[in-house]
């Protein structure tokens, strides 16, 4: 009963949220507040907004997490209680032993492993090409630049479905099929990166690396000394999605990786389904345990948005 | 500024060879990966749109019989309208809901960590079970959304994901919710650029918060907000996984996409070189808005 | 050879593509005797035991022969044994999952004719000629589903509605799940009658299947209509959950009929093994239960209940050398015997081949209902193909599940769907 009740007004406020946001938060937040010490009745009406605020946030946040509430409830349930009418968003019992059977009824460690190494080479090398090639596109001016440019971002616009086939004889040819290589190689070249971090570029004054130039400094030693470091919450964000996007791929894995010690997280989830059935607790199971890892990067990269190592401290 | 250039010019062609050098060495390394991995298969997806290939064997060229038959397949023309109409809602609210996150948790409050962390969730939550949850509160008879909207008096409320006049709007929904907390973590980066000096020099000047928003703050995230909107207008045109999930393109077609007809024509149908054709003119879509997007880029810069 | 077609435009696109159609044929011919391994491709190993046991079993007869099973993924199998076969890297043999796909597999070239081999088979094994194309066949089948109504005699006696007869029409099944309806409301058990699952197979199998003169490719699509209407009226009577709430809560059929949410059920056999399985892991409840004939269009096919499903079948795959192809022929010739077949009854799995023997193993298995319709239903049924081979199959079939889910959700009335499907079958299938 306890469980029916408090899942009501879940419901309700994820009925409400999807509009609300759009539209509080908005014209007072634009500038980084930060305590404004004034006059008295100023600063209480800051507690107060400040209270509103989180409360705000508070509902916004449960409405966000409703399916992920659901994710971890239902990866407590039996397999035929996930689906019901009416919705039960806490089960009766909590089966715990999910967790214990996911172990023991599948290679979740292999998987993990798998993934978890996929994602770190992935990452490394979109940063580092990524940031490298960007340097050339934000900063090196020579003819065709602009045209290859466009050509980077245009081929984001190719669905993969159409010419996957077509990679996937070339990259069967040279061997590379059925191995971790494969995916490595075709996610780490993405355009993403690299117009990610040209853009974040384009914002760091010339002046500095002009003034490097004089110094005697080369271009390579400016993209490392200056761009670079300069640019954390720009790779931070590039780490983390590169890495998000690579370690919740699914059709890159599923076409390229047949034996099932290379198989990712994503992949070996799928084989809790089969043609006619399919195990959702255990699904969600997977899930959930595959959420963990990257909730915790975010939570510790996360910080790096606002440390403000950006162009300011450097220009005085 | 026109010395500068005037001195640029005199020395041009050394120079531009220098740099076209120092370029290309920086570009090399990912564009030896790009090229040969990505490149060359969409170049051969360009020819195979004029073939009639069917995954196997040999591709006859069929010149543009597939592009023909473009104009007069009824499908197509109802996935690019779909496709449309799912972008034009979809890219400006999430444009808005993604900037205004970015802006409200862009301060050192307390708890500041968990509520970004919070938003980016429902980007990592498993999408079968963001389909499943969102499928139950827009269940017509059971679910939430409808039980709350008759409570407040509405006699008919609609049928969202199982009519095909709503399922498009339900769709949209999800998708912006999906998407915000991922647009967010990019326009957070963005506000990092922006010299915080501007903030404190309008504040002195006695700018109010929509004054400094409006002068310091967009015009500071511009490079970000360019890439976000070509990146989100690419993504919005592209949309697959999450109407796969959540309609299969129903009820009828109202809500079948570009990017999942191509999949049918492909993969199911084994029409690879119709789809092929359906995927250059995805592309062109695209490569249309993006350059419109770089234009438009360009002028204000300038 | 394929080579003068494809070159054309771009060196490296040419390359790709002559490959594609060359690659394959691999390795040299290795001596004919001698232990040979073949691969065999399934899906969802862990759960789905099938692909193993043929390979044991098989094992056993000639232990020569080590067939090594490849995993691949149930809902994407298609999509992954096309890139496979597009690169040259499938395996020796694979498992035809339906009838859909067999058409672009055996149209591509990607299957090798299996004549002899089907020419050792009998009238006992279901399903070869839907393998048939021309003068050839494509793929042997060991498996043949059908789908049958699963009854819960529970449910059945509270509600106070007698069993099935095993001598229904479509009208007789509404008019029960009616009944049920009525009578489970009275009992205070907030069960329905019946539950029709969200596939468009559950209305638009059974209409092909036995409605006289249904053609899928002919683009009349009118005889589905009694069929139609009588869920529809179903729905809206309350006898059934509704299609909006079945797919917005992704309702499981087997959650629906395993924990007595509905009294009966249309599916297809292959839900006896799992309902046996979830019984006994506590998944799904305790209580009795039956298979019933499917229901009829008419009295005329009692004797006989007219069903559908597609066989499941292996195909060999055609790069493969000599000497692997002589063992897996073997191999095939194995799959659709008696012998097979009684290793896949003892699992739950309804084989191609029957014979009493078979039906004896089936009826063996721990929990199966024994009574006499259930035999009956089991031996009896006449399953006809749902996806009938033919060039334009697939996109028939795509175009219909689009008219399911706009009729089902009420979004339009039935007929102009039925009508307008028709008409877009006729501009956009393909005909040769």
């Amino acid at each position: 009963m306890a469980g029916r009740s408090s899942a009501t007004s879940l419901e309700e406020q994820g009925a409400e949220q999807g509009g609300r946001a759009v539209t509080t938060p908005l014209p007072e937040a634009a500038p980084s507040p930060g305590p404004q010490p004034r006059r008295g009745p100023r600063r209480r009406a800051t507690t107060v907004g400040r209270a509103v605020g989180y409360v705000v946030l508070a509902v916004a946040a449960a409405a966000v997490l409703l399916p992920f509430f659901w994710m971890v409830t239902s990866s407590l349930k039996e397999n035929n209680q996930v689906f019901t009418v009416p919705i039960q968003w806490v089960p009766e019992t909590f089966r715990w032993q999910n967790y214990v059977e996911i172990f023991q009824r599948s290679d979740l460690l292999t998987w993990v492993k798998n993934t978890l190494l996929l994602s770190v080479a992935v990452t490394t090398l979109q940063v580092l090409t990524g940031s490298f090639a960007a340097y050339g596109f934000s900063r090196v001016r020579f003819p065709g630049r602009d045209a290859l440019f466009l050509l980077y971002v245009a081929t984001i616009a190719v669905p993969w479905q159409a010419y996957m086939i077509p990679q996937f004889i070339m990259l069967s040819d040279v061997g590379l099929s059925d191995t971790l290589w494969a995916i490595i190689a075709l996610q780490t070249f993405s355009a993403f990166g690299v117009f990610l971090m040209k853009q974040f570029y384009d914002t760091i004054p010339e002046e500095l690396s002009e003034a490097a130039r004089i110094d005697g400094m080369s271009e390579y030693g400016i993209w490392r000394k200056i761009m670079l470091p300069l640019s954390v919450p720009a790779i931070a964000t590039l780490v983390l999605l590169t890495f998000v996007n690579t370690w919740n791929d699914y059709l890159g894995p599923l076409i390229y990786l047949r034996s099932p010690d290379l198989w990712t997280i994503q992949l070996g989830l799928k084989t809790f389904v089969s043609q006619y059935n399919a195990d959702y607790a255990l699904i969600m199971t997977g899930s959930v345990l595959s959420v963990l890892p990257i909730a915790v990067i975010f939570m510790l990269g996360q910080r790096y948005f606002v440390e403000g190592i950006a162009t300011s401290g450097m220009k005085g | 500024m026109t010395t500068e250039t005037a001195t640029r010019g005199r020395r041009r062609g050394r120079v531009a060879l220098r740099r076209s050098v120092t370029g290309w060495s920086f570009i090399l390394p990912n564009f030896l990966g790009f090229g040969l991995l990505t490149l060359v298969p969409v170049v051969a997806l360009f020819y195979i749109a004029f073939t009639s290939w069917n995954a196997f064997g040999t591709a006859p060229f069929v010149g543009l019989d597939n592009f023909r038959r473009l104009v007069g397949d009824g499908s197509f023309h109802v996935a690019l309208l779909n496709t449309l109409y799912y972008s034009a809602l979809h890219i400006p609210l999430t444009l808005g809901l993604a900037l205004g996150l970015a802006v409200l948790l862009n301060t050192k409050l307390r708890g500041v960590a968990f509520f970004r962390t919070a938003a980016f969730f429902p980007y990592i939550t498993s999408i079968v079970a963001i389909a499943a949850v969102w499928n139950m509160l827009y269940s017509p008879e059971v679910g939430p959304i409808n039980q709350v909207l008759t409570s407040i008096g509405v006699d008919d409320p609609p049928g969202w994901t199982t009519s095909a006049q709503w399922s498009m709007p339900a769709v949209i929904v999800v998708g912006v919710w999906r998407e915000m907390g991922y647009y967010m973590i990019l326009f957070l980066a963005g506000l990092q650029t922006i010299p915080r000096e501007l903030y404190e020099a309008a504040r002195v000047d006695g700018a109010s918060a929509w004054q400094r928003f409006r002068n310091v703050t967009l015009p500071g995230l511009r490079p970000t907000t360019f890439f976000v909107v070509v990146i989100l207008t690419i993504g919005s045109l592209k949309v697959f996984d999450l109407i796969l999930v959540l309609t299969d393109g129903g009820p009828g077609r109202s809500t079948l996409v570009l990017s999942q007809y191509i999949f049918q024509k492909g993969f199911e149908e084994y029409q690879f070189g119709y789809a092929s054709a359906i995927s250059i003119v995805l592309f062109l879509l695209c490569v249309l808005v993006t350059v419109v997007q770089f234009v438009i880029n360009r002028r204000r810069d300038a | 050879m394929k080579r003068s077609t494809t070159i054309a435009v771009g060196v490296v696109t040419a390359a790709a593509l002559a490959l594609a159609g060359c690659g394959g044929g691999d390795d040299a011919a290795a001596p004919a005797d001698g232990p040979v391994t073949l691969t065999l491709a399934g899906w969802s190993l862990s759960t789905t035991p099938e692909f193993q046991t043929l390979a044991d079993a098989y094992h056993e007869v000639d232990p020569d022969v080590t067939i090594e099973v490849q995993e691949y993924d149930a809902t994407n199998y298609d999509t992954q044994m096309t890139t496979d076969l597009a690169a040259g890297t499938a395996p020796d043999l694979y498992v035809q999952k339906n009838l859909k796909n067999f058409y672009t597999y055996q149209s591509g070239a990607q299957l090798a004719d299996l004549s002899e081999v089907a020419s050792t088979y009998d009238d006992s094994t279901a399903g070869l000629d839907f393998y048939a194309v021309d003068d050839g066949t494509y793929a042997i089948p060991y498996r043949q589903d059908a789908w049958y109504v699963y009854y819960n005699k529970d449910l059945f006696a509270q509600a106070g509605v007698p069993e099935p007869t095993g001598e229904w029409t479509w009208d007789d099944y509404a008019q029960t799940a009616l009944d049920l309806q009525a009578g489970l409301d009275a009992a205070g058990s907030d069960a329905h009658g019946a539950y029709q699952h969200t596939w468009q197979s559950t209305v638009q199998g059974f209409a092909l299947a036995q409605t006289p003169g249904a053609d899928l490719a002919s683009g009349d699509y009118s005889y589905m209509e009694p069929y139609y209407e009588r869920s529809l009226r179903l729905q809206d009577e309350g006898a059934q959950v509704g299609f909006g709430t079945a797919t917005t809560s992704s309702l499981t059929y087997q959650t629906e009929f395993g924990t007595q949410q509905a009294a009966m059920m249309p599916m297809g056999s292959w839900y006896v093994a799992t309902l046996l399985a979830q019984q006994e892991s506590g998944e799904a409840d305790e209580f009795s239960w039956g298979i019933a004939p499917a229901p009829q269009y008419d009295d005329s096919t009692f004797d006989a209940p007219v069903t559908f499903a597609d066989p499941t079948g292996i195909g060999l795959n055609p790069a493969v050398d000599d000497a692997k192809r002589a063992a897996a022929e073997d191999f095939l010739a194995f799959v659709g015997g008696e012998e097979a077949a009684l290793a896949l009854a003892e699992i739950g799995i309804t084989p191609a081949y029957t014979s009493d023997a078979v039906t004896e193993a089936f009826f063996g298995l721990e929990g199966v209902p024994t009574d006499d319709l259930s035999r009956f239903t089991f031996a009896e049924s006449e399953a006809r193909p749902e996806n009938p081979v033919s060039v334009s199959t697939t996109v028939v079939q795509n175009i219909l599940g689009e008219a399911h889910t706009e009729i089902m959700s009420e979004s339009s009335p039935v007929d102009p769907v039925l009508e307008e499907a028709g008409s877009r079958v006729e501009s956009e299938a393909p005909t040769s």
